[in-house]
């Protein structure tokens, strides 16, 4: 007895680009937190149109230096993730290694000069509405760049230790991705943190 | 990839070696370590279910509370408990988890695929949900139960009115089932999008996968609401922050803002798998491909859509601006056209088709009954004048219940009866099946509908007794006698269940001559789902295969090899293979609980947690030897003798 089939065993195993399951995944979660990030903003804008003072006015004008210091910072850390992105589409496994250990650091020392701004802010989570919304955005973001960086170190150990194929390369790549979206979404917290009290501050 | 004409394998020698891949781990360790979706997806069920058992006592304790006048069975601080845990376990702990379980039991068996992708997040994903349910159960136990309601509003629920840690736990346990909640949306989203058989195209999709995808994208952008919501009460309960204090410069209507943004659509995540059951239901037993099948899924989509534009209809009596009453208004109201739309195309079908009425049939009717009565009250009630009058009454109660109980529980009732042959290879008695229908319908209307008037004449939502000077005491008596009704007539559906489960006659694959592609393969299905994927010819895939339909050859037997095909046509485009049995994911529940449970009490926990927790998942990620062996061969073509390990 015969039988029509559709045979498949030509397949390429493995892939490491937008068609792989885990780049799937990785959008889902991006999507999830993406939606947190905005509605940290949301509660941000809504807790600025029902006060008459934002920031409110035992608030100092916020000390741009370390903060712009430290968005550069983040800034550049957009080239070692380009770099670990196409590294690994090109198999470059090296150049991965390299620009997975330039990731940890720059990660460490945004979070540590975060650290410091946050400490050096002149308020407290719990003065007032807006040191709670912007401690808390702060502080989420901050997670973030610790999972991201953690993530880093631990691809960074098995690089170093195991052999990288396929599967270690697509890891890298969302991993690259992923921090895409961490530098991005530091944007817009920057700019309402740090510069907006400066251009339109309320019930001044 | 290619299509050709082979000899006829060996299935018995592939079969064996299916189930020697895809097989279960016996023991407790092995049911910890239990990836298969469709375990994974029955636990699910089975869990919700009993704690949908769990909320009916509770409903059943307030409806005996309230059923003469001046009763004082239950004193007022257990009965603000009891109603909370009762609407927290409807909400939170049944309708969401048991919808999503069965999507994650029916969506990769219908799309013609082997397991979810993420089989290891999927398992954790359960694990969170039951340790959610459990803590809430253990706090009611305490008598350390939220007791602000199913919402938990602010100020009432924070620091200044509900010391003690009762919010804290209702918060907590929203964090553990939106965690699970959102894992098995993108669980359904991939895996619909990424893993369907070759030649389901998007629009061959059946309709009950696409309400669930509709479901899990209303999940990811729903639900991380509500976690960010609790949150917020958590800081200011633990840690002293003022989102939701007016001193300082918070808003407590922001708590419903944020809440209601979830909330709405979180009734559309309710409710809208109970369309998928319905159009399942109604398309084997009309025998005839659904009416409209482009429509229904445009007004999915757009259902899906326009549940975020219609919150505010929740807070008409908070004072919203008149503009913004309007629009909200208008937008809750033309919710209806589109689910006008997708009845219009049910009803149709069975116009038009040869309608077989059994149990499953039953209650699609039942929906038809219950939830247009809950529609036309959800139209009062999207009129500001209306809603003013009603609000906090027992109308809404009844409007809820309708909407609820007859959008989701009919027709996942339908769905139990309709599947039970799938679940178990029996069938169970259409004599006791059409018993337990008619009891609910009854019953359901006999408790609910005086809750119409009861509320048109005054009375509010709980209240732990009332007056008998009020009146309020016969349509109570009666709602109260109804909810016996309904307590039989689940008790029908239990004693139907257990009895046929393994005495019941044999089902065969497909009893019921059904469309979708869990027909197509045995009763119960196997643990790899299908010996050779199928590939698909057309929107009703068990009707439209030809004669000797394709099957895909070339996937191994010995590996946990998925197939990964195209978005749009569902193309081959490779193989992937997905992790086995592990325990990291029971692990990683025990860590994060610990982290979560221990923060409401102190903060440095979540830290404790959080580290813990990483040291598991690396556990989680790191790859076996054999696996690195294997990969270096595949991808590499070096070839590390076994001995080198």
């Amino acid at each position: 007895m015969t039988q029509r089939v559709l045979d498949v065993s030509a397949l390429e195993e493995e892939t490491v680009d937008s068609r792989s399951l885990l780049w799937w995944g990785n959008l889902g979660m991006m999507a999830i937190e993406g939606t947190i990030f905005a509605m940290l903003i949301a509660t941000y804008l809504y807790l600025r149109m029902v006060n008459l003072d934002w920031p409110p006015a035992t608030v100092p004008f916020p000390d741009l230096v370390w903060p712009s210091i430290n968005l550069g910072i983040l800034l550049l850390t957009f080239i070692p993730a380009i770099i670990l992105d196409r590294a690994a589409v090109h198999d470059n496994v090296p150049l991965c290694r390299l620009a997975l250990a330039a990731l940890v650091v720059a990660g460490a020392a945004f979070f540590i000069i975060q650290f410091y701004v946050l400490a050096n802010l002149g308020y407290k989570w719990s003065d007032h509405a807006y040191g709670s919304i912007v401690w808390t955005s702060i502080g989420y973001h901050m997670l973030h760049v610790l999972a991201a960086a953690g993530e880093t170190a631990l691809l960074f150990i098995y690089a170093l230790v195991r052999p990288i194929v396929k599967k270690q390369l697509l890891d890298f790549r969302c991993s690259a991705v992923y921090w895409y979206f961490v530098i991005a979404m530091w944007l817009p917290f920057y700019f309402i943190v740090f510069i907006e009290p400066w251009l339109t501050r309320k019930g001044y | 990839m290619s299509e050709l004409t082979i000899e006829q394998p060996d299935f018995a020698r592939e079969r064996a070696m299916l189930e020697k891949t895809w097989g279960k781990n016996r023991g407790l360790l092995g049911w910890l370590s239990e990836t298969g979706h469709k375990p994974i997806g029955l636990r699910y069920i089975v869990t919700a279910f009993v704690f949908f058992g769990l909320g009916g006592l509770e409903a059943a304790l307030m409806r005996l509370q309230l059923s003469r006048p001046d009763n004082h069975l239950l004193n007022p601080d257990l009965y603000n408990q009891i109603f909370t845990v009762h609407g927290t376990t409807m909400m939170f702990l049944f309708a969401v988890p048991m919808m999503l379980g069965m999507g994650i039991y029916f969506v990769p068996l219908m799309v013609g695929t082997r397991n979810v992708p993420f089989p290891k997040l999927n398992a954790y994903g359960y694990f969170v949900y039951v340790v959610g349910g459990i803590f809430l159960y253990v706090m009611l136990f305490l008598g350390a139960a939220p007791d602000a309601g199913w919402f938990s509003y602010v100020p009432l629920s924070g620091p200044t009115f509900d010391p003690g840690k009762r919010a804290d736990t209702w918060a907590q346990m929203i964090t553990f089932t939106e965690f699970s909640g959102l894992i098995v949306a993108v669980e359904i989203v991939v895996c619909v999008f990424k893993q369907r058989a070759p030649g389901m195209s998007l629009n061959r999709i059946p309709l009950f996968v696409w309400s669930m995808v509709m479901v899990s994208f209303m999940v990811i952008f729903a639900m991380p609401a509500v976690m960010l919501d609790s949150t917020y009460l958590i800081f200011d309960r633990t840690f002293s922050m003022h989102f939701y204090n007016r001193a300082e410069g918070g808003d407590p209507i922001f708590f419903q803002h944020i809440f209601w943004f979830f909330g709405h659509p979180e009734v559309y995540i309710i409710f809208i798998p109970g369309l998928g059951f319905m159009s399942s239901i109604i398309t084997a037993f009309t025998q005839r491909k659904i009416f409209g099948y482009t429509a229904i899924v445009c007004t999915l989509v757009t259902t899906a859509f326009m549940g975020f534009s219609v919150w505010v209809h929740h807070m008409f009596a908070t004072g919203i601006p008149q503009l913004g009453s309007s629009f909200f208004t208008a937008a809750s109201l033309m919710i209806t056209v589109p689910t006008g739309v997708q009845i219009f195309c049910w009803i149709a079908t069975i116009w038009t088709g040869r309608l077989r009425i059994a149990t499953p049939m039953l209650f699609a009717f039942g929906f038809f009954i219950t939830f247009i009565i809950g529609g036309l009250t959800g139209v009062q009630l999207g009129s500001v004048p209306i809603d003013w009058q009603v609000h906090d009454t027992f109308f809404v109660v009844a409007h809820l219940h309708y909407v609820l109980i007859g959008g989701a529980v009919f027709p996942l009732f339908g769905a139990f009866h309709f599947w039970f042959p799938k679940w178990t290879g029996r069938m169970y008695s259409e004599a006791l099946g059409k018993l337990s229908f008619w009891l609910l319908l009854i019953g359901f209307n006999v408790t609910f509908f005086p809750m119409h008037i009861l509320g048109l004449h005054g009375m509010p939502r709980r209240i732990y007794t009332y007056g008998a000077e009020t009146g309020w005491g016969p349509l109570n008596a009666l709602a109260s006698m109804g909810a016996v009704l309904i307590t039989l007539s689940i008790l029908t559906m239990l004693i139907n269940f257990a009895a046929h489960r393994r005495r019941g006659a044999l089902a065969g694959p497909n009893p019921w001559n059904a469309d979708t592609l869990e027909w197509s393969v045995s009763s119960p299905p196997p643990a790899y789902n299908f010996l050779h994927l199928p590939t698909v010819a057309g929107p009703n895939a068990v009707w439209d295969a030809a004669p000797d339909q394709p099957y895909v050859t070339g996937m191994r037997f010995d590996k946990r090899e998925l197939l990964v095909t195209k978005t749009l046509d569902a193309e081959p485009d490779h193989k992937h293979e997905i992790p086995g049995h592990s325990l990291a994911p029971f692990l990683l529940t025990l860590t994060s609980t610990l982290g979560l449970i221990g923060s409401i009490f102190y903060g440095w926990w979540f830290t404790v947690g959080m580290i813990i927790s990483a040291v598991v998942l690396v556990y989680w990620f790191w790859p076996n030897r054999e696996e690195v062996r294997e990969h270096l061969a595949r991808d590499r073509g070096i070839v590390v003798a076994e001995e080198a390990r």
